[in-house]
This record gives C-alpha cells, sequence and structure tokens, in this order.
C-alpha cells in the first residue's frame, strides 16, 4: 500500500513540479488556496486555518508543506508562521510523525562572499519572507523535540527545470536544484527513518562546482546524490 | 530619556514604569484604556503599523515587556493564534517602526521557561541553547525574542533580551515550595532600568549590538546563573529564601 501524503501548496511555484517523481510511489493528497496549473483536481485548504489543516491531515501517513506568501506583511506570518504552527498540530493530533517542511536558504546574504558554506546557522534577517520562515522552522524544532517528530527542511533559492541540451557562455546558478533532484530528495526525506534531533535543515542544490555551497549534509545524512553531472552541460569547450 | 513600555497594562509593565527614575519622561502602551491618569498612555495593538508608527515618535528606547494584553479569547485556538501573532508579527511591526523612526535601544522582556527542558544538574548560563516547549506562551516569547535579535543584526539598533524567571512577589510565598526561576517582580523591573542603559548601536558588529541576560532571584546553588546581568548592572534585592519557608 502506498503511503498516503499530504501536499500543502500543491498548486504553488514547486509542488506541481514534484508530482512526476512522487506520484508513482505515494498517495498524494493535493491540497491548496488555489487552482492547481495542470488543471489537478486540488481540494481547498487555507494553511492558516487550523480546522482546515487538521481536515486534510486526517488519513495521512506524511505532510510535506511547500505552502508560502513572500512579501506580504500580514500573511507572510499567518501562512508561513502559524501555518507552520498549523501543520505540526495537526499531525500531532493524528500521530503523523514525518513532515517535509520548506523554506528559502539562509544563508546567501551573510556568506555570499565564503566559499564550502555547507552546514553554517540560519541568518534570518527582518524581511517577511526569511523571517517567519526562519520562525516557523523554530515551531517545527520545538515540536520535533516534544513530540519525537521527524522534520526534514528543505531550503531552496533557485529551482528550475533539467538543462536539456549544452549552454554556452553561462554557469550553472549556485544554490540552484532541478525538479529531479528535488523529487529524489523529496523520496528519500520521505522514507528515512530518523534524523539527528528529529529536525535537520537541507540546502537543496543540484551542482557544487562553484565550491561555494554544497549538499554534504544531505549527502551525509539523507543519501542524496544530484542525480546527474548537471555540470557538463555548462562546460567551456576549450 | 523618552521611553515607550508595552505591555503597560499587565502587572509587570506597572512595575517598570515605577522603577523608572522620575527624570524620565514615559509613554505607555497596551491595547486597553488607561489604567490610571498618570502620564501618557497609548491604547493600540501592536499589529497596527500605523499606531506604531505614532508610538515610538520621539521616544530613545522602546520597554517591549511581551506581556500580553488583558483581554485575551477565551477560546484556546483563538489565544493561542493572538498570542504567536502579537509576539512574531507584532514584535515585527513595533522594531520596523522603531528603527524606522531612529530608535537606538530596545529591551524586550523573554523567559528563562525556554530553557525548561534542561536538567536541574546544569548550571544554565546565556550560553546555552534555547529548548522552547511547544507551549504557546513560551514558544511565542521566544519566537518573539528571535524577532529582536534579527533586528540588531539588520540595524544599528541594541536590542537586549531579559530572560526572566517565573514572576512572583515576595510576599505571596510563604510556605510555598522553591522554584528555581522564581524572581521578584521589583527585582525584574529594576532589570529593565538598568538594561535601558545598554547602548552598542554605534558598534559595527552585530554581536555587540545583541544581548541576553538571564534574570531570576539570587538564590544560593542557582540553576540560572545572573553573573552576566550583575555585570549589567542588575542588583536583585530579594533572594526569595525567607518568603518560602
Amino acid at each position: 500500500m502506498k503511503k498516503k501524503v499530504l501536499l500543502l501548496g500543491a498548486s504553488g511555484l514547486i509542488a506541481p513540479n514534484l508530482l512526476e517523481g512522487l506520484q508513482p510511489y505515494y498517495d498524494l493528497h493535493l491540497v491548496d488556496v488555489k487552482a492547481h496549473p495542470d488543471g489537478r483536481e486540488v481540494d481547498q485548504c487555507d494553511v492558516s486555518d487550523y480546522g482546515q489543516v487538521l481536515a486534510a491531515a486526517e488519513g495521512m501517513h506524511a505532510i510535506m508543506n511547500f505552502t508560502v506568501i513572500r512579501d506580504d506583511a500580514e500573511r507572510s506570518f499567518h501562512v508561513n508562521t502559524r501555518g507552520a504552527l498549523n501543520v505540526m498540530k495537526a499531525a500531532v493530533a493524528y500521530g503523523i510523525k514525518k513532515v517535509i517542511h520548506s523554506g528559502p536558504q539562509f544563508v546567501r546574504r551573510t556568506y555570499d562572499h565564503d566559499f564550502d558554506v555547507a552546514d553554517v546557522p540560519p541568518v534570518l534577517g527582518t524581511g517577511y519572507y526569511c523571517l517567519t520562515k526562519g520562525l516557523a522552522s523554530e515551531i517545527c524544532r520545538a515540536y520535533a523535540r516534544a513530540y519525537d517528530m521527524q522534520i526534514i527542511s528543505f531550503v531552496f533559492n533557485g529551482l528550475g527545470p533539467r538543462p536539456e541540451a549544452q549552454v554556452a557562455d553561462a554557469d550553472f546558478p549556485p544554490f540552484t536544484v532541478v525538479w529531479e533532484d528535488l523529487q529524489l530528495a523529496c523520496r528519500l526525506a520521505l522514507e528515512i527513518e530518523e534524523v539527528p534531533d528529529g529536525f535537520q535543515e537541507f540546502n537543496m542544490l543540484s551542482w557544487e562546482g562553484h565550491g561555494k555551497y554544497n549538499v554534504d549534509k544531505a549527502r551525509r545524512l539523507l543519501g542524496f546524490e544530484p542525480t546527474e553531472n548537471w555540470g557538463r552541460y555548462f562546460a567551456r569547450k576549450p | 530619556m523618552k521611553i515607550l513600555i508595552t505591555g503597560a497594562a499587565s502587572a509587570l509593565g506597572r512595575e517598570i514604569a515605577a522603577a523608572l527614575d522620575e527624570t524620565n519622561q514615559v509613554r505607555r502602551l497596551d491595547d486597553c484604556g488607561p489604567i490610571d491618569k498618570r502620564g501618557e498612555w497609548v491604547e493600540a495593538s501592536l499589529v497596527d503599523i500605523q499606531a506604531m508608527v505614532e508610538a515610538v515618535r520621539d521616544i530613545d528606547v522602546v520597554i517591549h515587556t511581551g506581556q500580553p494584553p488583558p483581554a485575551l479569547p477565551a477560546d484556546a485556538l483563538l489565544c493561542e493564534e493572538m498570542l504567536l501573532d502579537l509576539a512574531t508579527r507584532g514584535t515585527h511591526v513595533l522594531c520596523q517602526a522603531a528603527v524606522e523612526a531612529g530608535v537606538k535601544r530596545l529591551v524586550y522582556g523573554s523567559t528563562l521557561e525556554v530553557f525548561g527542558d534542561y536538567p536541574d544538574t546544569v548550571f544554565v548560563t546565556e550560553d546555552y541553547k534555547p529548548l522552547p516547549t511547544t507551549e504557546p506562551r513560551v514558544l511565542a516569547q521566544y519566537l518573539a525574542e528571535v524577532v529582536c535579535r534579527e533586528f540588531a543584526r539588520d540595524y544599528a539598533f541594541t536590542a537586549t533580551a531579559l530572560r526572566l524567571g517565573k514572576l512572583v512577589r515576595e510576599e505571596d510565598l510563604a510556605g510555598g515550595k522553591p522554584d528555581l526561576m522564581w524572581l521578584d517582580i521589583r527585582d525584574a523591573a529594576s532589570a529593565f532600568a538598568q538594561a535601558i542603559k545598554r547602548d552598542n548601536s554605534d558598534s559595527l558588529n552585530w554581536v555587540a549590538r545583541w544581548a541576553v541576560y538571564h534574570i531570576c532571584a539570587p538564590v544560593p546553588n542557582a540553576k540560572f546563573l545572573i553573573g552576566r546581568a550583575e555585570g549589567m548592572g542588575y542588583a536583585p534585592k530579594r533572594d526569595l529564601q525567607e518568603g518560602a519557608r
């Protein structure tokens, strides 16, 4: 029997691109506040409303939260911070131990001139997007400790389709993950028994050639490895 | 100094106002009508952006008590959501208004309960990692502390978090079981009166602009060490040992 997984934010910028890599393995329950871009059936669920999240989570084995509001002074707090709290409470209510959380990377504004940036403390800053998602991570940590949950948080900068052909006069953008790699990471996160302290945040990127950001932690704890050597599409021909 | 006190209707807010030197000008703010006829009173919610812009005008120091307004919803879910919203969005609105108005100093009233899960075999200093529980009030106060820290990181702004013990009054403790977190509310207020003097806003290194102090009673063999706070000027007068006997 496939595991039942609640996918919050199913119509957003990320989740529709994950279905191809998740549907063969999981019974996905798609929910969002807006219609799916590809016309898929989506149940209504506003993550900032606890009652709606609770109803959507019933019968699930895991929850994936890809909801986000970026720059709204009020809704960012309600969706990103309170929404994460609602997800945690609903998971506790049904004994759901596995939650995939998501957010922005918290490192580029501080460490972008450094190299070998791996598992460094997140710098939230005061912008609505990063701060509210950072507060959400703190909520997840507290719930993981209190209820013995396993929460994997993926943090992103760039996301997009895989390169299809040789690219000239361009470089693979730093801290960018292609959909195939993120699909793999999600499958690994849904299957892993446990992570240290019940909560771990993972940089998601597909190419480490710059020597700046890397996926060492995901490699070490999740067994993640980018599905291809994407750098070869950007190789300069001498 | 011109000082804004939030949560001014709370017991802590009242004690802080009483503890401040009379040379200070105090503006008190809470989400209720004035509690007395003394001084300037602002009735507003922390999440009201325009009201906060007005409230911080001409202010030198903000004392953000972290205390909830008197009227919280009876419904547990609504109450939890309000506590979270005031602590996160409300603190953000207040800090943003403060930095935009040129306020250089803020003192926040956090809680030692963020260390509730540490065993009593540990001497807990400010170097220990907070492990907040999921209890809504504790979690909310911790998140507000994080918001204050980020403003100290991003702006030329001194933010000081006072992690307060459990607020009590010495005279009410007779026969009570001693608690390592006890703190007389008047000593708590005196800590705020000292902390408002801290100003590292000119420091280019944000580490100097942000500080955390543990504030509790000076009990023998304390779990929560207050040496760093004493260095900041905290001088508690009540060890609460007599009252507990």
